[in-house]
């Protein structure tokens, strides 16, 4: 009964379009009045949930990505990527992919990557006669990327509702190998639907030309390294780092590319300021959430259930991965991170899966629910971008949906994929 | 948001409201400006001065407490919350209206539970001190309770525009306008 309360009131609200935030803090609420709980608990929860540092790294990695965006960073990294392979065919959906990759390695947020990539290369594609279906599908998949090379945030968000004890700098190195492998799958199969739809190559420019623009993309580069071998070596923490990212994005666009003015610092701050206080609240009520449902003992719940249903772990992961596919179609990535981090954890340990692969399998299975309707903020922001309707995008997305499920099965049914590169840096 | 003000008072209400609303914008921005400068600090204290600062991170966190509530609290006013918006694009206006009010005043209530149980938690721990800080534990509790006054006056005012008949709810936009993100980063 109370958890037909807890999860009917969320959804109810969720429905009639309440703010996800407030959909997760008033149903939490009602279910500590029928429960009889003091309603205190609740604001508590919902206080200490955000109060903790390591989410710094949500607000200081946004912010950096934002400076990034208005003062230049972003705009020539995609040149360089532009210069490399905008020769091979399909060219501008593979400078996409790349340009992603790239800048994924010192974003980590997929919906700004989404708007700074998909913002540079949609209307260029247009330009140059891709149709805008192809320019936004590539765009909102390879925005995916970010999430899995370091320093995604949302790994952040894993390690803090799995209470902590997973290392960061090991989360950050698992998702390298997926996050590339994901890169070849997104580049092979843009490639494909490109020759099959006749999309032309551009020039290569020539070597000079290409060292040349990577010249020109090194400061912004170099903070891909600053970050990773910082956190990695633990001369700083994930979240030191993320300061250490924004000064430097400051620095880099202050005065080597000296592109930022005061309007775009402005901007950018309280574009910051716009996202992540919203990000934040939905963390802080779906901290309030998730501890009743523990107190409800969903997750023991939940291990009897499938225990029920099987014994096998591989049939055990798929179950889960099946069920995190539909949950990530209508909520948001973060708020079910926290949520559904201490169900699942659990699960997967006592089926032997280690907690920092599950977590590559978790942030990429919900990855993917970002950019499905009805709810999934990477393909609104690619399809306002390209001014298309969503549905529009979803009728070519197929082939790209193909080769990122393909990459989630090889990572949930390889574990070396994550796990052997922490292995060697340990 | 576009507001055509009924008579001089709703307009002074909402003039007002819109400067509270930039002042928290302003406040939630110089926070995060501060909140770099702590934790570069305590990078700085470790390995220049050889000597870890202990406030920075509790300061830091404390910073981003009210970083968070100001924030969503503008969103509420500016309508950049994240949602579920499908439902809406299917009901007829006159539905979507009503959605929308109750939507509100859910979010109404929240806020004034913030408030009500905000200042219940300041009351609790008035008496006990934040170590690392030397201050009293319930400035932990202060941002929640002036979110929440800040949650409660806007959504008042966008039910209170509703009822006088301003059609604020006609232009639905895709969540990434909402999120402001597109707007910031085309380039």
């Amino acid at each position: 009964m109370e958890l037909w309360i807890l999860f009917g009131t969320f959804v109810a609200l969720m429905l009639i379009g309440t703010p996800i935030a407030f959909c997760l803090g008033v149903a939490s609420f009602v279910t500590v009045l029928f429960l009889g709980l003091p309603p205190l608990v609740v604001f508590q929860r919902l206080n200490s949930g955000m109060s903790v540092f390591s989410l710094l790294a949500i607000p200081f990695f946004i912010y950096a990505g934002d400076l990034m965006v208005r003062g230049g960073i972003a705009s020539r990294i995609v040149a360089f990527a532009g210069s490399m392979i905008g020769h091979v065919r399909g060219g501008l959906g593979q400078v996409n992919i790349a340009a992603s990759t790239l800048f994924g390695g010192i974003s980590g947020s997929a919906v700004a990557e989404a708007a700074a990539v998909g913002g540079l290369m949609i209307p260029q594609m247009k330009q140059r006669g891709y149709g805008v279906d192809y320019a936004v599908n590539v765009t909102s998949m390879a925005a995916l990327i970010a999430l899995l090379l370091p320093p995604s945030h949302n790994m952040i968000i894993y390690s803090i509702s799995a209470g902590g004890k997973i290392s960061i700098a090991d989360l950050f190195t698992a998702g390298i190998l997926p996050g590339l492998m994901l890169a070849g799958a997104l580049m092979t199969t843009a490639y494909f639907v490109a020759r099959r739809r006749g999309y032309p190559t551009e020039p290569f420019p020539g070597w000079l030309a290409v060292a040349h623009l990577a010249a020109v993309a090194i400061p912004g580069l170099l903070l891909i390294g600053i970050i990773f071998g910082g956190v990695r070596s633990g001369i700083f923490t994930a979240t030191e780092s993320s300061c250490i990212a924004v000064l430097y994005a400051m620095l880099v666009t202050l005065f080597v590319y000296r592109q930022m003015d005061w309007d775009g610092f402005v901007h950018a701050t309280l574009g910051a300021v716009r996202t992540t206080s919203m990000v934040l609240l939905i963390i802080g009520t779906a901290a309030a959430f998730s501890w009743l449902m523990a107190y409800l003992r969903v997750p023991a719940q939940l291990v009897a259930a499938m225990n029920a249903v099987s014994e096998n772990p591989y049939v055990i992961l798929l179950l889960m991965n099946l069920l995190m596919l539909m949950l990530g179609t209508f909520m948001d990535m973060g708020p079910l991170i926290i949520i559904a981090t201490p169900i699942f954890l659990p699960v997967a340990q006592a089926y032997g899966v280690d907690p920092v692969h599950f977590g590559v399998i978790m942030i990429l299975n919900l990855g993917l629910g970002l950019n499905t309707p009805p709810v999934g903020a990477v393909q609104f922001v690619a399809c306002a971008v390209g001014k298309i309707s969503v549905w529009r995008a979803m009728r070519s997305i197929w082939p790209f949906y193909a080769a990122g499920l393909l990459v989630l099965a090889l990572v949930t049914y390889i574990p070396a994929i994550s796990l052997w590169l922490p292995g060697v840096f340990r | 948001m576009t507001t055509s003000p009924q008579d001089s008072a709703m307009g002074r209400v909402a003039q007002v409201l819109s400067g509270l609303s930039r002042l928290s914008l302003w406040l939630a921005g110089i926070g995060l400006v501060a909140m770099t400068a702590f934790v570069a600090w305590q990078v700085y204290g470790r390995y220049v001065l050889n000597d870890s600062p202990s406030w920075t991170e509790p300061g830091a966190v404390m910073l981003m407490s009210w970083f968070i509530f100001l924030g969503a609290a503008v969103g509420i006013r500016e309508n950049y919350h994240l949602g579920f918006d499908v439902l809406l694009y299917v009901v007829p206006k006159s539905g979507k209206r009503v959605l929308r009010m109750i939507s509100d005043i859910v979010v109404f209530a929240f806020g004034a539970g913030m408030v009500w149980y905000g200042s219940q938690l300041v009351a609790l721990t008035w008496n006990s001190i934040l170590p690392a800080l030397g201050i009293s534990g319930s400035f932990d509790y202060f941002p929640v309770v002036a979110g929440g006054v800040l949650v409660c006056l806007f959504s008042l005012e966008r039910i209170a525009l509703r009822l006088s008949g301003v059609r604020i709810d006609d232009d639905i936009e895709t969540e990434a306008e909402q999120s402001g993100h597109y707007e910031e980063s085309r380039i």
